[in-house]
């Protein structure tokens, strides 16, 4: 079991914004074979954005923070990035009313929110070769690991798996929405880079909640 | 190293706007928003606005003016404005006649403007919009996201800012707009990449002898890599490709030749000089010829040709006077 406080998303958060701009040319580079190469660019300039306000976000609720987040993220980056990610924290905002901390339960059903929110306002299905291709994956795995009473930790890394599955799995698809649906061949042999890169948060907030859980864990043994 | 004239990359929409307002001081611009506006407003009129990503310069602030655009979103480079800054450009220019959106068919394009529009109309303010996918390098469909909205818009922006200017209703600005769009067909064609501020290198490459034919404003691949053609070649590729797919013999027609922001006017006005041979052969009567940079692709070297397809309305629509710092016509 865990607990993902408020200012441990904060920290998620700008642990994400480093993986996100330490892979500056491996995403540039997917983005431009299918795209217009700016995917990079605009996911960094949110995720600074992201940084810098949030030391303002001291007071504010846990409903408040994913709200924040939402607009800061649709505004910043613009884009269909911004508004999916945007659509996606303002989806489960509501989730986290009264809520102190985001546990193991509650974990699933926001990581469903994301899924939901982001087919819809993009009008997209799985297997259109979208950020969809990672997150839906995710979120059943989760799912599935809760609904078989696995620990916490066996939840997590089965959803990042299939993160990083179903953005590997973008590679086969043929493209339906965005520039990528362009090419004649519809960038059949290409990773989806909105897909690498929702994979990358994801990865980056199961290993982050995995650390973290070991490291109460091992303060629990300590006061033992 | 890249060579460009900026200071911190994260600042260049921001610094290109403020020297954008200094040089035309009839406009005025809102810093947070990134929305550029006319001054004057008419009472009564049906506000018409642009939205696109930066580094399409002129597009779409160059198009602000009496007779065309009251007011331009931009959004970050090659990327869509959000909803927050296309609402305050909405709420900026309605002055009760409601307001068109005229838009691009990109699905960021599209997402953004939904929720902009939805939080306007919460406020009382009718909001419509027109998608122009002019770009005939991308198959139509409407199951997946289809063809791209290129330089064509700028046909768009004038018809709708025309109409606009006339006294004429929402609905009506709309109906003229979007006959427009429908009649409205461009094709392009690159000679070399562009580098995104920012970034360290270009997001694609072409050979040294290489030319990709269908290739998009912001450096999506096209249908096509060939080799070098002369003018008179590529009139005839760009001209076929469009006539494949609208019929404009015997018709009048207003022309853009349009440079992507790398290529001299004087190899896009060769290029005028080639498609007009095409043009008689094909009895097509060019109305009126634009020739210059009007939607580019940062430095990107290229070009494309857009035909919009005349009726009594649209002539006279486009034939009616503007003031924009990228477009007059007295």
């Amino acid at each position: 079991m865990f607990h993902l406080y408020k200012e441990d998303y904060l920290r998620y958060l700008a642990k994400a914004a480093g993986v996100i701009r330490g892979n500056k040319e491996y995403i540039t580079e997917l983005d431009s074979a299918t795209g217009d190469g700016d995917h990079w660019l605009n996911l960094t300039i949110g995720f600074e954005k992201l940084l810098e306000k949030s030391k303002e976000w001291e007071s504010v609720t846990y409903q408040e923070l994913f709200q924040n987040i939402a607009m800061t993220m649709m505004s910043a980056m613009g884009g269909s990035s911004g508004v999916l990610y945007g659509s996606a924290y303002l989806k489960t905002a509501g989730l986290l009313e009264n809520r102190e901390s985001i546990d193991q339960g509650l974990l699933g059903e926001i990581l469903q929110g994301w899924a939901e929110a982001i087919r819809s306002r993009g009008n997209a299905e799985l297997g259109y070769k979208t950020m969809l291709d990672a997150v839906y994956p995710a979120a059943s795995a989760y799912a599935k690991g809760l609904e078989e009473g696995k620990d916490s930790g066996e939840c997590l890394r089965q959803m990042a798996r299939a993160a990083r599955e179903g953005a590997e799995s973008t590679r086969d698809m043929e493209a339906v929405k965005g520039r990528a649906s362009y090419r004649e061949d519809k960038s059949v042999g290409f990773l989806d880079p909105g897909a690498v890169t929702m994979a990358m948060q994801l990865e980056c907030l199961a290993d982050f909640i995995l650390e973290e859980d070991k490291a109460s864990a091992a303060k629990d043994s300590k006061q033992i | 190293m890249v060579k460009k004239i900026m200071n911190e990359p994260q600042n260049i929409v921001d610094e290109m706007l403020e020297g954008f307002v200094f040089a035309h001081p009839e406009l005025q611009w809102f810093r947070e928003h990134r929305v550029v506006s006319l001054k004057e407003k008419k009472k009564g009129k049906v506000g018409v606005m642009s939205v696109g990503g930066s580094g399409h310069e002129p597009a779409h602030a160059g198009y602000i003016g009496k007779g065309m655009l009251d007011a331009a979103v931009a959004g970050n480079l090659f990327a869509s404005p959000s909803p927050d800054q296309m609402l305050k450009a909405i709420e900026d220019i309605d002055t009760g006649a409601g307001v068109l959106v005229v838009l691009k068919n990109y699905s960021g394009d599209l997402m953004n403007f939904s929720i902009a529009k939805e939080l306007a109309e919460a406020q009382g303010i009718s909001v419509e919009s027109v998608v122009v996918k002019d770009d005939v390098a991308v198959p139509d469909s409407t199951y997946s996201t289809g063809r791209r909205g290129i330089a064509g818009t700028v046909f768009v922006h004038k018809i709708a800012g025309a109409r606009a200017a006339e006294g004429a209703d929402l609905t009506q600005v709309k109906r003229s707009a979007q006959k427009a769009a429908d009649n409205v067909r461009s094709m392009g064609m690159s000679m070399s990449a562009c580098i995104l501020p920012g970034l360290d290198k270009p997001g694609f490459s072409l050979g040294e002898d290489e030319i990709e034919i269908g290739m998009g404003i912001h450096g999506e691949p096209g249908i096509q890599k060939s080799g070098v053609k002369t003018a008179d070649e590529l009139a005839e590729i760009l001209l076929e490709k469009i006539m494949e797919d609208l019929d404009y013999r015997s018709c009048e027609a207003a022309l853009m030749i349009n440079g992507l922001g790398g290529t001299p006017l004087m190899e896009l006005y060769v290029l005028a000089a080639s498609v007009k041979k095409l043009l008689v052969q094909k009895e097509i009567c060019a109305c009126r010829v634009y020739v210059g940079n009007y939607m580019t692709s940062l430095e990107m070297a290229g070009c494309s040709l857009s035909m919009l397809k005349l009726d009594d309305e649209l002539k006279r629509l486009l034939q009616a006077p503007c003031a924009s710092p990228a477009m007059t016509l007295q």
